[in-house]
């Protein structure tokens, strides 16, 4: 079944490979080029995963992730974020502002679909 | 995969050239705790990026920058000189990995392996003793290439399920940071009668190889740590999860069901250890690859499809003049407002085609920036560099080709026209010295000029240093600005001996070459002990040219609008009788041009005949026509080969009716005119 997911990366590529990747798994893909801006997608409609990069200008995938669950309608929507292996504290910091996950940078296709199969049932 | 990896390819190039930006802010403001966060940020997604589409050198290099600047972010270290010269070095270096093709390519190996060593070197200093020493451990070279072995104990609590943690996800992803063996253990499941079907009874043996350290394993269970018993510990340097012998110990330990004895098997593991052969050198190339330069924009298009486009656009002003004739001729109802409309959208269209290639000239000031940066700690000059009016357009072709000569020009003004250190103290000068980049709008030209508050260039010198080389007579009277102008003759230098800095061989006379060949026009003046100031005219753009149509006999020419003055009417009497070639025209005397006479075309002039006084630079000149026709935009094509060296057309275009006009390079012409005095009037 198609998910509705919203990505957010300040990378071109990377949103691009993602929602590709998403897409070609039949979901709909909402893209969203920083924290800021990604705002925008919760307006109360249906997400059923928000998958976000953490260092973004004007507004971090921390305080992104804070801002989602300040909101009652998105306080259980599963939040992964993009992450390099070598950011152990930033994880940390992910979990408690209310992240479920993690993704791995760099990817291949096959591992990102994996990742969100475990949160997105 | 590719295409996504050529999108990158262009958002890394633009990254770079961020970074190179806010380095050189940065310069001046170390403190700045905002540009630190925006250069580690870009480092970042960088690295990110870079190993998203396999360029792992340049992600291993940029982890290790990347760590720097994470120091310095969180106070743990201070930015200085060194971290910035490495850092700006190394920006350099990312422009030549970004071109690679795969790893196999080694571009700079040199360059790279010293600017890594240096890079860990700062690290190293900085994190001796660090609690967090440990994080840094994978980035030493030695263990950036082992595998070590761990064994990992993941014993879940029975209630796993209910915090809607899978276990089985959970070693899939401890299974994918290297090579494992898993081993269920089964001994804990309880009787079917009073088995609790949503509980986790099963737990893990598991052997890993990674090159990942002993964190990355930890983090895997971050989520988990709550709901589940978990021990790691590090059994072996070396990866022996190929090792026969190892397997064979630990798969009997398993099928014997007892408990791993961990101690036991570390002891026998230090037997197995040996030797790893080494990383294969493969051989130094030091091939420079030219990185090829992007431009800020938000939509990327290919700038072959951009030159198609506006070659068509071209052609369709072209084919669009004629309809507009044709329209005129045949007088046909409606057709005229049909071509009118035409008219207006390829107006349009042209105008909005042409400014997509239209980018501000602050793409290319950062190496600038560099240039002087770099320069004044070569020559221990201090040198501030300053720019006006970075937000002026020019075509990106324009910019690509002035490049060069700007920075020909900025080196010359750092190298002979600001004094040392020394000097600009005994003239009582301020200690740092100032290059002014401005560039602004005069009509439908760009200007850009280089001021520097430097010593100036003494005509003396310049006239003397002429005459040795024999580029003057002795008996000469020349003005000053005429001595200045020497300087852009081939053959000169005034470099008293060829320094590193700007004797390259090419002096002045390419600057001015280069320039012309984008239809720019360079000037000079200068000061003694003041600065000097070099000023650079430019077109717009190079393909189109607004322009008054005009007639002389049969054969039709363009007049660039942009130099014309004002057009006065003569008859044809009062030119045959002006004196000395002068005309009178608003209580001004202008001197005048036959064209007529200058293009050798034969008939008689009507009788009354048209003046359009043009301008360049301080001269103005009158061009006697038979009639002026209109206002024209040309569609400039260049003439062939066997044109290229005269003096007076700069191209051709062609008219609505199919036939060829010339487009008159009127700076040419007056230029020439001013020099040497053409007797082609009356």
């Amino acid at each position: 079944m198609g998910k509705r997911i919203l990505i957010v990366d300040d990378s071109e590529s990377i949103r691009e490979v993602v929602s590709f990747t998403l897409e070609n798994a039949g979901h709909d893909v909402l893209k969203g080029v920083d924290g800021q801006d990604a705002l925008k997608f919760l307006d109360g409609s249906n997400l059923d995963l928000i998958i976000t990069d953490l260092h973004m200008p004007n507004m971090d995938g921390i305080e992104f992730i804070k801002n989602v669950r300040s909101k009652p309608d998105y306080q259980f929507v599963p939040i992964l974020f993009l992450t390099t292996e070598s950011q152990t504290a930033k994880k940390m910091e992910a979990k408690e502002a209310g992240a479920t996950g993690w993704i791995i940078k760099p990817f291949v296709p096959e591992k990102l679909l994996a990742a969100i199969q475990k949160v997105v049932r | 995969m590719e295409k996504f990896r050529e999108k990158f390819v262009e958002e890394a190039n633009d990254l770079i050239n961020e970074l190179e930006k806010v380095l050189l802010e940065l310069e001046s403001q170390p403190n700045n705790a905002e540009l630190i966060q925006q250069i580690f940020r870009v480092m970042h997604s960088l690295k990110g990026g870079s190993a998203m589409f396999g360029f792992n050198k340049m992600d291993k290099f940029t982890h290790h920058l990347e760590n720097i600047y994470d120091l310095i972010r969180t106070n743990k270290l201070a930015i200085n000189n060194d971290i910035l010269n490495i850092t700006l070095a190394s920006v350099d270096h990312l422009r030549s990995l970004i071109q690679e093709k795969d790893d196999s390519e080694n571009t700079n190996r040199v360059q790279h392996d010293l600017l890594l060593s240096k890079i860990l070197e700062i690290i190293n200093e900085n994190v001796m003793g660090e609690e967090n020493a440990k994080t840094m451990q994978p980035m030493t070279p030695r263990n950036k290439k082992e595998h070590a072995t761990y064994y990992i104990s993941f014993k879940p609590h029975p209630n796993i399920f209910n915090f809607g943690t899978n276990p089985l996800y959970l070693i899939d992803e401890l299974v994918d940071l290297g090579q494992a063996m898993v081993f269920p253990r089964f001994d804990k499941l309880p009787g079917i009668d009073i088995l609790e079907p949503a509980n986790c009874y099963l737990y893990w043996d598991i052997f890993l190889a990674t090159n990942q350290g002993i964190n990355a394993i930890s983090e895997v269970f971050i989520f988990a740590d709550e709901q589940c018993d978990l021990t790691v510990k590090k059994i072996s340097e070396l990866n022996l999860i190929e090792e026969n012998s190892f397997i064979g110990i630990i798969e009997k330990a398993v099928q014997n069901k007892q408990e791993i004895n961990i101690d036991e098997l570390v002891s026998l593991t230090n037997d197995l250890e040996k030797i790893y052969e080494k990383e294969k050198e493969t051989q130094l190339q030091a091939k420079i690859t030219t990185t090829a330069d992007t431009n800020i924009s938000s939509i990327r298009v290919s700038s072959e499809k951009l030159d198609n486009l506006i070659n068509w656009v071209s052609e369709l002003v072209t084919i669009q003049a004629r309809l507009s004739l044709f329209a005129q001729e045949t007088e046909t109802n409606g057709l005229l407002a049909i071509s009118e409309e035409v008219e207006k959208i390829s107006r349009r269209l042209r105008d909005d085609v042409f400014s997509i290639r239209l980018i501000p000239i602050e793409n290319m000031l950062t190496r600038f920036h560099r240039l002087v940066r770099e320069l004044s700690q070569n020559l221990d000059k201090d040198v501030v560099f300053k720019t006006e009016g970075t937000d002026t357009e020019l075509d990106k072709n324009i910019i690509e080709m002035l490049s060069d000569p700007l920075m020909h020009i900025v080196r010359n003004s750092m190298d002979h026209g600001i004094e040392s250190k020394a000097d600009r103290k005994k003239m009582g000068k301020p200690a740092k010295a100032t290059i002014l980049l401005k560039a602004f709008y005069s009509g439908t030209n760009v200007i850009i000029q280089i001021s520097d508050d430097g010593k100036g260039i003494d005509p003396e010198q310049i006239k003397k240093h002429a005459l040795s080389k024999g580029l003057i007579a002795a008996d000469v009277e020349i003005s000053k600005k005429e001595t200045l102008e020497l300087v852009f003759l081939p053959g000169f230098s005034t470099a008293k001996q060829v320094t590193k800095v700007s004797g390259r061989g090419v002096g002045m006379d390419v600057v001015k070459r280069k320039i012309a060949e984008i239809r720019g026009e360079v000037d000079l003046d200068s000061e003694i002990n003041k600065g000097t100031t070099i000023t650079i005219r430019l077109p717009l753009t190079l393909s189109i040219i607004d322009g008054l149509l005009v007639q002389i006999g049969e054969t039709k020419f363009v007049i660039p609008l942009s130099s014309v003055d004002k057009v006065y009417e003569f008859k044809h009497e009062a030119l045959l009788n002006a004196v000395n070639h002068l005309i009178r025209t608003d209580n001004n005397e202008v001197a005048y041009l036959n064209l007529r006479k200058l293009f050798e075309i034969d008939g008689t002039p009507p009788e009354t005949e048209h003046v359009i006084v043009v301008q360049y630079s301080d001269v103005r000149i009158g061009l006697s026509v038979d009639n002026i026709i209109g206002q024209y935009q040309a569609v400039l094509k260049p003439l062939g080969k066997m044109y290229k060296n005269q003096q007076s057309i700069s191209g051709a275009t062609i008219l609505g009716d199919g036939t060829v006009a010339l487009v008159l390079d009127t700076n040419k012409l007056i230029t020439q005119f001013a020099n040497s005095e053409i007797k082609v009037g009356g």
